[in-house]
C-alpha cells in the first residue's frame, strides 16, 4: 500500500512539475531538476535485503518483484553571485528509513583563476570526489543502477559535513593534456563509519545515506561465554559526531585530457572508539584509496576502484553506553575494488560490466571478522532522448560471511542474485 | 597536368575573394601550405601565418573584427586566429550562463557571467596565444591566436590550407597548434611570394597531444 501511494504522489508530482519547471527554467540562475526513478527488482536471496534490518546484501528481498518508486530526486543548484554557487540534492525514497531526505548540501567558491592554479572551495554536506562511477546529478551512475561494493559504502557511511579545498593547474605550457589536481578537507559527523560494514558486511545497491536517516541493523547478539543467548534490537544513524574531533581526507589526481585519470586518496575519521553519545559509539574507521580510468582504443571505457581500510571498535559495546565484561578493541580490516568495462554504442545504447571484489577479515585469525565475496554485474541502459531512459541490470554476488553463522546459525556461504529494470524520467534542467 | 597548374586552377576561386577583401592586385600569389604529423599523416587545425619580412603594410586598415562564440557548452572555434588590433565578440548563444576567463599574459580579461551578447568587443592587440576558460564549466578550452599580419588560417583534414592574395614579397611562414610545445614547433621558413604559387610543407616531429574533446567518450569526466 506504502508503495502505491508513492507512486500515486511520484505521478502527480509529475504532471505539475512540468510547468512548473519550465517557468524557473527561463533563469539559469537556479536550475531545479526532478528525477523519478521506478523500478522493478526481483531478487533471489536466503537472508534479505538490508535496507529492512535483514542479513543479506541487496537493497530488494524476494518479497519485492513488484514496480515501486525506487527514489524521487529533487536537485538544486544556484547561483547566489557569480562565483558563489549552491548545491542541494534531497531525495525521497520509501524503504527503510523513509521520507524526505537530504544527500547533499553545500556551498561552492570558485574564484576567477588569475594564474595557472585553479582553486575552489566546497563547505557543507559532500561527497568528496573519489568514487568515478557516480559523476551524474544525485551521485548516480551512467553506467549501472547498482554501485560498485566500494561507492556503495562510500554512499552509506562516508558523507563528511566539512570544508574542502581544492587546487588545480594543467602542467607545463597552455595546451598541455596534464593536469594535477589537489584537495583537502577537514570533516565532522562521520563518526559511526564501519559499523555498517561490518554488522551488515559489502553490498552493492544504490541507497544512498541521507542526512538523519536510521536504519536498522541485524540484531546483536546477547552472548554468554560466547554462547548466544539472545538478540537485542540495535539501530545506527550514520552521520552523527560524537567525539567532537573532527577528521580529514586529502587527494591528489593526475589527469591526461579526457583520457586517463589517476586519484589516490586518503580518508580518515580520526573517531575516539571508547566514545558514545546519542545511542552509538564511535568507530575509527581510515582508508587508502586508488581510482583510475582511461579510454581503450574502440571507445571502451574502463574504470577501476581500489579502497584498503581498517576499522577499530569495541566488540561488547552496548547501546546504552556500557561495557559488557568481555569487551574489547577490536580491529577490522576491510579491501574493496573493482573492474569496470562500459561502452556507449550511438548516443542511446551503453553497456557496462563490473566484477567487483571486497574482503574483511582480522589481523588475529577470527572467523567473526569474515566477509570475503565476488560479484558481477551487468547492465544495459538506452536513452530515449534527455527525458526518459530505461536500464536493465543482474547483478550476482557470492560471498562468505562469518557472522552469518557465528552469531545467527545461518551457513557462512551465500549467493545473491537480483535482476533490476528501471524507467527514469527527467524533469527540469538536463543532464 | 602539372602540380603546379593544378593549385593554381585550385586556388582560383580563393584568389578572386581574397582580392575583393584585401584589395589585392592581379600580381598577388598565394601559398599551399602542407602539415604533417611524424607519422607523414595530415594534421589539421594547424594555424599557418605568413608576416611580411620587410614591408609595412602599405593601406593602413582595420583588422578584421571576430566572433567567439560559445556554443553546446564549447568556445566556437576551438581556434580563432585575428590579427593584432582585432576586435572580437564573445556571444553566448547556450541556454546556461558562461564566464569567460583569460589570464595568458598576451591578453588578461574576464566576462562575467552572461548568455546572449551583452558584453562589448574586446580588442587583441598584443601577438601571441590567448587560452581561454569558462568558470562554471571546467570542460571548456578554446584558443584565440593573435598574429602581426592579415595573411592566416587553418589546415583543413588533408593538413592543407591555401594563403591567398599575399602581395609580392619576402615572408616568414609560420605554424602553430595547442597541441604541442611551443619550442618543438616545426621552425618557421621563409619564402619570396612573386605573381605565382609557392608550396611548402611542415612536418612535426615531435609526437602530437591529443586533440581537445567537448564530449567525453564512453566514459564520464566530472569535471572539478
Amino acid at each position: 500500500m506504502g508503495r502505491l501511494l508513492t507512486l500515486a504522489l511520484c505521478l502527480l508530482v509529475l504532471l505539475g512539475a512540468p510547468v512548473a519547471a519550465q517557468t524557473v527554467l527561463s533563469d539559469d540562475r537556479h536550475q531545479w531538476a526532478l528525477d523519478l526513478d521506478l523500478g522493478y527488482a526481483a531478487a533471489s536471496s536466503r537472508l534479505g535485503a538490508w535496507p529492512e534490518g535483514a542479513l543479506g546484501k541487496l537493497r530488494y528481498g524476494v518479497d519485492a518483484d513488484a514496480l515501486s518508486a525506487t527514489r524521487l530526486l529533487l536537485d538544486y543548484r544556484g547561483r547566489i553571485t557569480p562565483t558563489l554557487r549552491a548545491s542541494i540534492a534531497t531525495d525521497y525514497v520509501d524503504d527503510a528509513s523513509a521520507g524526505i531526505g537530504l544527500t547533499e548540501a553545500f556551498l561552492e567558491w570558485r574564484p576567477v583563476p588569475t594564474s595557472a592554479l585553479e582553486r575552489h572551495w566546497r563547505f557543507g554536506l559532500l561527497y568528496p570526489r573519489f568514487s568515478l562511477e557516480n559523476g551524474e546529478r544525485g551521485w548516480r551512475s551512467p553506467y549501472t543502477t547498482s554501485f560498485s561494493a566500494v561507492n556503495a559504502w562510500l554512499g552509506e557511511e562516508v558523507r563528511p559535513f566539512g570544508v574542502e579545498w581544492t587546487g588545480q593547474r594543467r602542467l607545463g605550457f597552455y595546451g598541455s593534456p596534464h593536469a594535477l589536481g589537489v584537495s583537502v578537507a577537514a570533516f565532522y559527523a562521520n563518526d559511526p563509519a564501519g559499523t555498517l560494514l561490518f554488522w551488515r558486511g559489502f553490498s552493492l545497491h544504490d541507497r544512498q545515506t541521507r542526512a538523519g536517516d536510521r536504519f536498522d541493523l541485524p540484531p546483536a547478539p546477547v552472548r554468554r561465554n560466547r554462547v548466544v543467548v539472545g538478540y537485542r534490537a540495535q539501530t545506527l544513524e550514520p552521520f552523527v559526531e560524537i567525539d567532537h574531533a573532527p577528521g580529514y581526507y586529502a587527494s591528489v589526481e593526475w589527469r591526461y585530457a579526457r583520457r586517463a585519470l589517476v586519484q589516490l586518496a586518503t580518508w580518515d575519521n580520526r573517531a575516539d572508539p571508547s566514545s558514545f553519545g546519542n545511542g552509538q559509539w564511535s568507530w575509527r574507521t581510515k582508508f587508502r584509496h586508488l581510482a583510475s580510468q582511461v579510454a581503450l582504443p574502440a571507445d571502451i571505457g574502463f574504470v577501476a576502484q581500489w579502497m584498503r581500510g581498517e576499522t577499530h571498535w569495541i566488540i561488547g559495546a552496548s547501546p546504552d553506553g556500557s561495557l559488557m565484561p568481555w569487551s574489547r578493541l577490536v580491529r577490522d580490516d576491510f579491501d574493496a575494488r573493482y573492474a569496470m568495462l562500459t561502452r556507449q554504442f550511438g548516443t542511446r545504447h551503453r553497456l557496462s560490466l563490473r566484477h567487483d571484489r571486497f574482503d574483511m577479515q582480522r589481523p588475529e585469525p577470527d572467523p567473526l571478522g569474515i566477509d570475503a565475496g565476488r560479484a558481477w554485474t551487468v547492465a544495459y541502459v538506452h536513452d530515449f532522448g534527455s527525458r526518459l531512459s530505461i536500464s536493465a541490470e543482474a547483478l550476482r554476488i557470492a560471498s562468505t560471511r562469518g557472522l552469518w553463522s557465528e552469531f545467527y546459525a545461518e551457513p557462512q556461504h551465500d549467493t545473491e542474485r537480483q535482476f533490476r529494470l528501471q524507467w527514469r524520467l527527467r524533469l527540469g534542467a538536463s543532464r | 597536368m602539372p602540380r603546379d597548374r593544378l593549385l593554381r586552377i585550385l586556388a582560383m576561386p580563393a584568389l578572386l575573394t581574397a582580392g575583393l577583401c584585401v584589395g589585392a592586385t592581379e600580381r598577388d600569389g598565394a601559398l599551399t601550405v602542407t602539415v604533417t604529423d611524424r607519422d607523414g599523416l595530415p594534421v589539421d587545425h594547424v594555424v599557418i601565418y605568413a608576416v611580411p619580412t620587410r614591408i609595412p603594410h602599405d593601406n593602413p586598415r582595420e583588422p578584421a573584427p571576430a566572433v567567439m562564440e560559445q556554443r553546446d557548452g564549447a568556445f566556437v572555434p576551438h581556434i580563432l586566429v585575428v590579427e593584432t588590433g582585432a576586435s572580437i565578440e564573445f556571444p553566448n548563444t547556450d541556454e546556461v550562463s558562461h564566464h569567460v576567463y583569460s589570464f595568458s599574459p598576451a591578453k588578461r580579461f574576464e566576462l562575467p557571467l552572461y548568455k546572449g551578447n551583452v558584453h562589448a568587443p574586446l580588442t587583441f592587440d598584443t601577438a601571441g596565444t590567448v587560452t581561454l576558460g569558462c568558470n562554471i564549466h571546467d570542460g571548456m578550452l578554446g584558443y584565440i591566436f593573435v598574429v602581426d599580419t592579415p595573411h592566416f588560417t587553418l589546415s583543413n583534414r588533408s593538413g592543407e590550407a591555401v594563403l591567398t592574395g599575399l602581395p609580392p614579397g619576402d615572408y616568414t611562414v609560420s605554424v602553430w597548434t595547442p597541441r604541442i610545445r611551443p619550442e618543438r614547433l616545426p621552425v618557421p621558413q621563409q619564402v619570396s611570394i612573386q605573381a605565382s604559387n609557392v608550396s611548402l610543407s611542415f612536418a612535426i616531429t615531435s609526437k602530437l597531444f591529443p586533440p581537445h574533446m567537448h564530449e567525453g567518450t564512453s566514459l564520464s569526466w566530472d569535471d572539478y
